[in-house]
């Protein structure tokens, strides 16, 4: 019998995996003060996203892209609000490579990373070309400013913008997730039902 | 007067249609009426201190790119009349309006939206999603992510000072710097899991998984049927249709 949205939901976001989620929001949305204080020029904003995706499920990522979308623009950076499609891709995208077996490989965790950036920076592009023309009011404005003075479309300019950061930004990001989830106790990672997706080894509770 | 939180999300609404088919001159008008009403509508004030600072100071940053953004389109998007020469160079036309058009759309989206969160306090806005059918689970995720939200601050900062007691090269080169980073967030990773088991049994003990979480009356509740909100609506609805007759009549 096929599930409904809500039941697949509600049968991920059980047990452990409902406060893990909740603290995986936290995280994207405080991950800017780790990299703040340790002064290092990365976003890595989707981390949160990519934990939950590959220890809980691709449901349970896409609530936590979102919702931290929601509360970023509640926080006091708004256009987060029109960036929700970009947050579910990754979520999605993430948790479907998980599943597939892809968090067990650091190279594949690598192609995984470049891929998504990819993907990010595709599905991004028209929501920041044609809802903000581009402008962001980030620094990176500047470089689809850039872009366009080489005589680049908008759209192509956005996206060019976003190849120049998305891919490096995922990758690290995706490469700390699996580095992270090998270094916790199998005890603690049996906990929860994303557990297969990593090592065999770490599978086991 | 007091507003309710329909009344509120439809008027955001209501703005982004404004902002993507009215002319940037109107929005202008709309950009200041937002932020005269944040000082006159009791409804929109906004709800604490740190709300207010944050709706201030997106303004003043917001206000500063905008009017570099502006500028910068003006000196390399070249097209049109020259409207301003500062020594040697000179601001065309089209990039200055394209940069305006921009910069006022994106203002009135971002103020819309800043608005609506600063004068509405979190807690309501949850009670309203699960009024309006969001499953107990996601409320749970919500509320839970605002104790996270009140805590990570203060345990990063001792996972920090921590990690810097113990030597990681928190204040090294860059890519020592990037190595301590995995020594941050790994910590409370594994904080978050241990929190996380805990929460998750008492949750799933109490039953609180699968009925309404109990959440305080709100002070303002307005069960009626709302006039404004549907006022509001009427008023997208027109909008849409003005904009289309525009668009066949132009």
């Amino acid at each position: 019998m096929k599930r409904s949205i809500r039941q697949r939901i509600a049968d991920e976001l059980t047990g452990a995996a409902l406060p893990f989620v909740a603290f995986c929001i936290a995280l994207n949305l405080t991950v800017g003060q780790i990299t703040a204080l340790l002064k290092i020029p990365l976003y890595l904003d989707s981390i949160g996203t990519v934990l939950a995706a590959v220890l809980v499920g691709p449901w349970s990522a896409v609530i936590c892209g979102s919702f931290a979308n929601i509360l970023a623009s509640a926080f006091g950076n708004p256009s987060m609000m029109f960036f929700i499609p970009v947050v579910i891709v990754i979520g999605a995208f993430t948790g479907y490579l998980a599943r597939r077996g892809w968090f067990k490989r650091w190279y594949l965790v690598a192609i995984g990373g470049v891929l998504q950036g990819v993907l990010a920076a595709i599905v991004s592009a028209p929501i920041s070309a044609y809802l903000f023309s581009g402008v962001m009011l980030s620094g990176t404005d500047f470089l689809v400013l850039y872009f366009r003075a080489m005589g680049n479309s908008l759209l192509d300019s956005v996206f060019y913008q976003g190849l120049t950061s998305d891919p490096a930004d995922k990758l690290i990001t995706y490469l700390l997730v699996f580095f992270l989830v090998r270094g916790l106790p199998k005890r603690l990672l049996g906990q929860l039902r994303g557990a297969s997706n990593i090592q065999q080894g770490q599978a086991a509770a | 007067m007091r507003l309710d939180l329909s009344s509120k999300l439809a008027l955001v609404l209501l703005l982004w249609l404004c902002a993507f088919l009215l002319d940037w001159s109107i929005n202008l008008i709309l950009i200041t009426l937002l932020i005269l009403v944040r000082y006159l509508l009791p409804g929109y004030r906004p709800q604490s201190a740190r709300a207010s600072k944050s709706f201030n100071k997106f303004l003043f940053y917001g206000g500063t790119i905008v009017f570099l953004f502006a500028g910068i389109n003006a000196l390399f998007l070249r097209g049109g009349d020259v409207v301003l020469t500062i020594a040697t160079l000179d601001f065309h036309e089209e990039g200055l309006m394209f940069g305006i058009r921009t910069a006022v759309r994106l203002l009135l989206l971002s103020i819309s939206i800043l608005l609506f969160f600063a004068s509405t306090p979190l807690r309501d806005f949850i009670r309203f999603l699960q009024q309006k059918g969001l499953p107990p689970q996601l409320v749970l995720v919500l509320l839970l992510t605002l104790h996270f939200l009140d805590q990570l601050p203060a345990r990063i900062h001792q996972v920090f000072v921590a990690q810097e007691a113990r030597g990681a090269p928190v204040r090294a080169g860059i890519f020592s710097r990037s190595q301590a980073l995995f020594s941050v967030v790994s910590p409370l990773v594994l904080s978050s899991i241990i929190e996380s088991i805990d929460r998750g049994t008492a949750l799933e003990v109490r039953g609180f998984l699968h009925k309404p979480v109990p959440m305080p009356a709100a002070a303002h509740e307005q069960r009626s049927r709302n006039l404004l909100t549907a006022a509001v609506i009427l008023l997208s609805v027109a909008i849409i249709i003005y904009s289309v007759l525009r668009w066949l009549l132009v």
